[in-house]
């Protein structure tokens, strides 16, 4: 006989979710939360399979008192796209702000968020801070970032007399 | 009492007089107060803006300039120094029955020379050091511009660039000197300089050794495009110098608001989309406590 399906959304959808995941006890509620979350947020509407004599509001095969692996192939949860970084900004963090106010350490380890030698040299050219072009490890170019932070610094300094 | 209100920084082109008749314009309008602006730059655009070319013509040929008056009154002041002011100038339109005014004492591009003979008249007087003279004439304009604006509310004085005598005096009578600025390389420099020479430090030690809320002068970044390369500058200078929280843009109706018309008009339609800003610098410099916490 063939199945009936029932398509779900909305609060019937929601509720679906539910009790497929309170069906599986060993899942940590924040793992159970998390996927909640993310099933609502992914799926738009969901079409059930209505078995002979089974309501499709009826809870899965797994409550049913079968083992999970049986009753039901894990179901792949469905992850949410990465957010899409936001564009590099080459005028954060204002090297010569953090070498000023929290020292060179400091501005290294704020450096060390910028992986990608393209990023630490775009920063070092729009904070107009000297870099040698030789140079081509992240490291280095953190080093000479705020070597010439430092230089800039003493610069002005000199001016000011 | 009077307020002094110098619009200072060493470095050209940073809108000193712009911003000079701006403020004239908001403390007249919405602060109803009676404004003097004393001209001390010989290149006279506070004066422009204020009179137009003819009007700043005739004073200066009737002699009623700055320098006439620091030359006329240099050894004796008199009770009346009307005839020196012109009054209710501007183009604003400030009501009939308000008391507002924008007045103006009129630059004279011969404020130079006048400087330079005043020096020479006081040398051959005394047998004194040149820094000792400097210093007489400096505090003879001083007192002179003081008395000159007991008349006011408010007296704002449009300094030049550079540091004349008229300006070094200008910025020691000052209660508060507003420092515009443009974010850019050399305007760091300019600002340390103007700072130490306001707080009347040597060094940046000794200036850093100044809270922000013990000095006399207060800082305008002005002309801002927007871009990140001013948000770092600014950022940077945040950490010497004390910042106005207004920030004016680069705005076509600022620089429109330069030319001087016959016609008045009122802060709407002279400031048009500069008017919020303008509005804020306002209440930020002279409707706040800023200026009577450094007058009080």
């Amino acid at each position: 006989m063939r199945k009936k399906t029932r398509a779900l959304s909305g609060a019937s959808q929601d509720a679906y979710f539910r009790r497929v995941l309170r069906a599986h006890p060993a899942l940590p509620a924040e793992a159970r939360d998390r996927l909640l979350r993310t099933l609502r947020q992914e799926v738009a509407q969901l079409r059930v399979r209505v078995a002979p004599g089974r309501d499709a509001d009826a809870p899965p095969a797994a409550v049913c008192g079968l083992p999970p692996a049986i009753a039901a192939p894990p179901v792949p949860v469905p992850q949410p796209d990465p957010p899409a970084a936001p564009p590099f900004d080459p005028f954060s963090p204002n090297i010569v702000v953090v070498v000023r106010k929290a020292g060179r350490e400091a501005a290294l380890a704020a450096l060390g968020a910028i992986h990608s030698l393209d990023n630490l040299r775009l920063l070092a050219r729009e904070q107009r801070l000297t870099v040698g072009a030789d140079l081509s490890s992240a490291a280095e170019l953190r080093i000479a970032i705020v070597a010439a932070a430092e230089r800039r610094i003493a610069n002005r300094m000199a001016a000011a007399g | 009492m009077t307020q002094f209100l110098a619009v200072s920084n060493r470095k050209g082109g940073v809108g000193k007089s712009t911003i000079s008749v701006m403020l004239a314009h908001a403390a007249a309008s919405w602060g109803r107060q009676r404004v003097l602006v004393m001209d001390l730059d010989t290149q006279c655009n506070a004066s422009l803006m204020l009179v137009g070319g003819e009007g700043w013509e005739k004073a200066s040929r009737a002699g009623h300039t700055i320098a006439d008056y620091f030359y006329d009154r240099f050894e004796k002041v008199a009770e009346d120094e009307s005839a020196y002011v012109l009054s209710n100038v501007g183009d604003v339109a400030h009501g009939r029955f308000f008391a507002g005014r924008v007045s103006l004492l009129p630059g004279s591009q011969r404020l130079e020379d006048i400087q330079s003979e005043l020096f020479v008249m006081q040398s051959s007087k005394k047998e004194l050091h040149a820094d000792a003279v400097a210093v007489q004439v400096r505090g003879r304009m001083k007192r002179l511009m003081k008395h000159f604006g007991m008349d006011f509310d408010l007296v704002i004085l449009d300094c030049p660039p550079g540091l004349s005598y008229a300006a070094l005096a200008a910025l020691d009578l000052a209660d508060l000197v507003l420092v515009p600025f443009r974010p850019d390389f050399v305007s760091q420099f300019a600002l340390d300089r103007v700072a130490m020479l306001i707080e009347k430090v040597e060094t940046g030690e000794q200036l850093a050794s100044i809270p922000f809320g013990e000095r006399r002068y207060v800082c305008l970044p002005n002309y801002l495009k927007g871009d990140g390369h001013e948000r770092l500058l600014i950022d940077q200078l945040a950490l010497d110098h004390p910042l106005l929280t207004t920030r004016l843009p680069t705005l076509d109706s600022i620089a429109r608001a330069f030319d001087w018309d016959e016609t008045r008009k009122s802060m709407e339609q002279k400031y048009a989309d500069a008017l919020p800003h303008l509005r804020q610098l306002h209440g930020e410099v002279l409707g706040a406590p800023l200026l009577r916490a450094k007058t009080a």
